[in-house]
């Protein structure tokens, strides 16, 4: 078997993006979980693209139109071909998530830049507060068939019903069920706590280092494949609280492990634990489907 | 009262998205470091757990005035520069104002706007706490 990621060029090293800072054909772009960050110091020549500013709708909880998506596109200077490097704080957790975005918008050539935000700066590579302005590039999206790699409540309800894997990448506590728990504060978005029947539970920090870069493929394998026993046969949906988390493991498991099968759930638990009807498994076993 | 506190949250709140993060960023440059003597005790107790940032609280008394003290990394430049707002507007205050620290401020300063739903939430939680922690001080009498 070999010792590389399944699909290796989907990762970039700092030293690649340091390579690229000036080619055309190139579009760093960083995308953080504080909004302010970016403004502090990045990328010379980075993009600031928001998760929640930027991708999401400000009314209804989806994403942006198509021609909105090509807009921005557009304005970042990004072209159909351009190859879009994301990086990010929270070890990329929010790079994944605008990876994916893209993704179903039907973008091309996505990379992650590997340890994101606070691997580059720690290894003291140049960052500049100069926010770059981009010549308008033409831009036409061709969203996908958006099922391939995201699910909705209905496909998590036929997927446990089918007895499908799910990977729920949420704190222990959170799978749980006990962070509902804690002292007086309940935290906001959930009025339930545990998880979806038959997900197994891999704390999305798992895979990585504490450098935040990625670790080795036959580390990757022994967690996911070998510890869940996945296949590339089988269907595979990941979910955290948001869906920020979970595309940072959608990525691990279609990319650096090649499962073809994953989809992200960006419903989430926010979405799971406030549904009427739907079943939940409190404790730390997987639990069954209810059928 | 808090006129401090109000004066931040009335000039956070007026401002566009470009300008309210820069006011951030300032604001979590004169976020003053954490004593010595407190350092040390950054753990689990005095973090508050709805955050994704490591926010650290340390709420103290001089008499019936209260006193905050906290951390929050530099990585996280909007929760600190929050955290920072919360200090000024409330560090030094007397114990009876501090209480009354208003529920909505996050709402008036912009922030939810900035930041969405999901994810303010993190900010309730810090200023929950620190009115709770405000509430009991102020239940206790003064130690001598």
């Amino acid at each position: 078997m070999s010792h590389q990621y399944a699909h290796p060029d989907m990762l970039v090293s700092p030293e690649w993006v340091e390579q690229h800072l000036n080619d055309p054909k190139v579009r760093i772009v960083e995308t953080d979980e504080d909004p302010a960050l970016y403004f502090l110091g990045h990328i010379p020549g980075a993009a600031e693209i928001g998760w929640h500013h930027h991708l999401q709708d400000q009314v209804s909880r989806t994403y942006i139109s198509v021609p909105q998506f090509e807009a921005l596109c557009s304005k970042a200077g990004i072209a159909n071909d351009t190859t879009v490097v994301f990086y990010g704080d929270n070890s990329n957790w929010w790079a994944c998530y605008a990876y994916w975005a893209f993704k179903l918008f039907g973008h091309e050539d996505c990379r992650i830049m590997n340890g994101g935000y606070a691997h580059w700066k720690a290894i003291g590579k140049p960052m500049t507060t100069e926010v770059p302005s981009f010549t308008p590039a033409r831009y036409q999206a061709h969203p996908i068939d958006q099922t391939r790699i995201r699910a909705f409540r209905d496909d998590v309800l036929a997927h446990i019903e089918a007895g499908h894997k799910l990977v729920d990448v949420r704190s222990p506590k959170e799978y749980t069920g006990e962070a509902l728990h804690m002292e007086n504060y309940p935290q906001e978005g959930s009025l339930r706590a545990g998880h979806i029947p038959g997900a197994h539970s891999v704390p999305w920090a798992t895979a990585i280092h504490p450098d935040g870069t990625f670790k080795s493929a036959d580390e990757l394998r022994k967690i996911y494949l070998e510890g869940l026993d996945l296949k590339t046969t089988d269907d595979i949906i990941a979910y955290c609280r948001i869906g920020e988390r979970s595309s940072h493991t959608w990525f691990v498991l279609k990319y650096l492990l090649g499962l073809p099968n994953v989809r992200n759930y960006d419903g989430s638990w926010t979405e799971w634990g406030n549904l009427v009807g739907v079943p939940i498994v409190r404790g730390n076993q997987p639990g069954v489907s209810p059928r | 009262m808090l006129e401090k506190l109000e004066q931040l949250v009335a000039e956070l709140g007026e401002l566009d998205r470009q300008e309210r993060i820069e006011l951030l960023i300032d604001l979590a440059r004169t976020l003053p470091p954490l004593p010595d003597r407190l350092a040390e005790f950054k753990d689990a107790a005095h973090r508050v757990p709805e955050c994704q940032s490591p926010v650290f609280l340390f709420p103290e008394r001089e008499q019936d005035t209260f006193i905050l003290h906290a951390d929050v990394p530099p990585e996280a430049p909007t929760v600190r520069g929050f955290m920072a707002m919360l200090v000024e507007g409330l560090s030094g205050a007397p114990l009876q104002e501090a209480v009354l620290v208003p529920a909505d401020l996050i709402e008036r300063s912009g922030l939810r706007e900035l930041l969405g739903m999901q994810r303010v939430s993190g900010l309730h939680g810090v200023l929950r706490r620190v009115r709770d922690m405000a509430i009991r001080m102020a239940a206790e009498p003064p130690s001598v």
